[in-house]
């Protein structure tokens, strides 16, 4: 496999990254740089080129029968230690098709004294009538973690997008419920150039309670799903907006009417060319199947065929 | 300019941002309760809560629609005689983009291109002009927080100034919402909104901290709330 070439801007990254990282001790500074094309003879999409540096690994791609390639994203050192600085820069070539997952949930771990937040940063382009999913594990921050995690997000025309986001309490089993010290989200989504969706979430649960109404309330795992078409007219997500609002209903069938509910789904078109998702659950475990049920009925009215589900969920 | 003259012209404007964050401003405030609606209906918000509800909405809600007050107001008071009009899109859009929930979305910008028209009619500033323009050629919304301020810079008033009234403004037609969706008579909402005053002050300290970059809120009830107000079978608000 080929040595992916680095882009100018890649590089500018590589050495704002150094530079942050560089007043760090004990820091891990590394990228992870994939790139896929699609193959129109055999009608599959290949990994074409990667750039691996450790702990970030992707052992190969796997053929869907689709015609998508499946990779599993692998942090061998079990997660993020404070002052780590990960890159991931993935390029999904036009009409490619892509998912991508990881093989278990990412943990932020607490950082030594006087060692930075941990920074994670994803660079992502979706080519012309290419599609990427993206369908991580969850995100558990343990005691004390800081992380800064920045995604940009470009998709081309007639580009497909299936990116979520689960933010785990922390290692609820330990009774370790919102004892991180301070996570920081950013994400920005462009369509053709035009920002379609930017969120920005600073979470410090010692200085402002993530209970209060205004936050999580009596809510513990939050998830954000982005599903996005480039040129696909608003009454189209208006139209699977609703449907995708009784798929969250006939989720909560059983549940006491007019009391508070274990789940939380909103559902609302963006300004252009997609959906976003916002879930609330006191239980993870809701939220993960509560995605793949969304994920299925999305797909199926965008695409045609239902989604591959991650093995570890069939 | 005298020291009298110059306390006149701040007279007058402190008089007209008076005005301007006047509940009764007929710009539909009232029709709005930008998910309220829904946490109450669905037994999330009661009248016990309340107090605290709004202080950490002030605190996240508060401070994102106080960034952008406060850079629109920074855009009028380095207005050179002409809007930089790039600069006025680039503000609107990327509050735009920070809205996940259409009815919300949408109910911010209806109410600021209604609080900007009715402002140019009765100043006859150019730069609201300009602004309300600039706007619709390029189908952008404009944001009630943003048009506020870049009323109030035109007005000569302070950005700290902008986003103190802005805030307590919003968090005003708030408790007047759930005046009419909770069990909250006057003298309760009358405390409710005298007790978060500090809370609307240390976070327009807070906004000058940040840019319209950098500002981050976290708000998934609301977000929630927002987003499934479409689906309430009986609605006493537009959002």
């Amino acid at each position: 496999m080929k040595t992916i070439a680095h882009t100018a801007a890649n590089q500018e990254r590589l050495a704002e990254a150094d530079l942050a990282s560089s007043f760090s001790p004990g820091r891990v500074r590394a990228s992870l740089q994939l790139e896929f094309q699609f193959d129109r003879l055999v009608g599959r999409t290949h990994l074409v080129a990667s750039h691996q540096e450790p702990p970030l690994r992707v052992v190969r791609a796997f053929a869907h029968d689709d015609g998508a390639a499946l990779v599993h994203l692998h942090n061998v050192s079990g997660g993020l230690l404070g002052g780590d600085h990960l890159s991931l820069f993935a390029a999904v070539g036009p009409k490619a098709r892509v998912q991508v997952t990881t093989t278990g949930a990412t943990r932020i771990y607490r950082p030594r004294e006087g060692v930075a937040a941990a920074v994670q940063s994803n660079e992502i382009t979706v080519g012309e009538g290419a599609l990427l999913e993206y369908v991580p594990d969850p995100l558990i921050p343990f005691a004390g973690a800081r992380l800064s995690q920045r995604t940009t997000i470009h998709l081309a025309p007639g580009a497909g997008l299936f990116w979520w986001e689960i933010l785990a309490p922390g290692r609820e089993a330990r009774g370790e419920v919102f004892e991180y010290e301070r996570l920081e989200m950013k994400t920005d989504i462009t369509a053709t150039g035009r920002l379609i969706a930017a969120e920005r979430i600073g979470l410090e649960p010692k200085n402002r309670s993530l209970s209060s109404l205004a936050r999580l309330g009596p809510y513990r795992t939050w998830a954000t799903f982005y599903i996005c078409r480039e040129g696909l007219q608003p009454a189209f997500w208006l139209d699977l907006e609703q449907h995708l609002r009784e798929v969250a209903l006939s989720m909560q069938q059983g549940s006491q009417p007019r009391a508070p509910q274990g789940v939380l789904w909103g559902i609302s078109t963006l300004l252009a060319h997609g959906l976003a998702i916002r879930c609330a659950a006191v239980h993870g475990r809701d939220v993960f199947s509560g995605l793949h049920a969304l994920w299925l009925a999305a797909k199926l009215r965008l695409y045609g065929r239902a989604p591959v589900l991650p093995r570890k969920v069939n | 300019m005298t020291g009298e003259a110059f306390s006149a012209d701040r007279s007058l404007a402190e008089l007209r941002l008076l005005h301007l964050a006047d509940s009764a401003l007929p710009i539909g405030g009232l029709a709005h309760s930008f998910g309220l609606e829904s946490l109450v209906s669905a037994n999330l918000l009661g009248t016990a809560d309340l107090s605290g509800f709004l202080h950490g909405h002030i605190e996240e809600a508060g401070l994102l629609e106080g960034v952008f007050c406060r850079a629109a107001s920074h855009l009028a008071r380095e207005d050179q005689g002409q809007l930089d009009v790039s600069r006025w899109l680039e503000i609107n859009d990327c509050l735009s983009a920070r809205k996940p929930a259409r009815e919300s979305r949408v109910g911010s910008g209806s109410l600021g291109r209604n609080f900007l028209a009715a402002v140019r009619a009765v100043s006859g500033f150019p730069l609201l002009h300009e602004a309300l323009q600039a706007s619709r050629q390029s189908a952008s919304l404009i944001h009630h927080s943003v048009a506020f301020g870049l009323a109030s810079g035109a007005l000569g008033l302070g950005e700290e100034c902008a986003v103190l009234a802005f805030l307590h403004q919003s968090t005003a037609s708030l408790v007047s919402a759930c005046q009419r969706l909770l069990p909250l008579g006057q003298s309760q909402a009358t405390s409710i909104l005298w007790n978060l005053k500090p809370a609307m002050i240390e976070t327009a300290n807070r906004s000058a901290s940040f840019s319209i970059e950098s500002v981050c809120a976290f708000t998934p009830l609301l977000d929630w709330g927002a987003m499934e107000h479409p689906a309430l079978s009986t609605r006493l608000f537009i959002s």
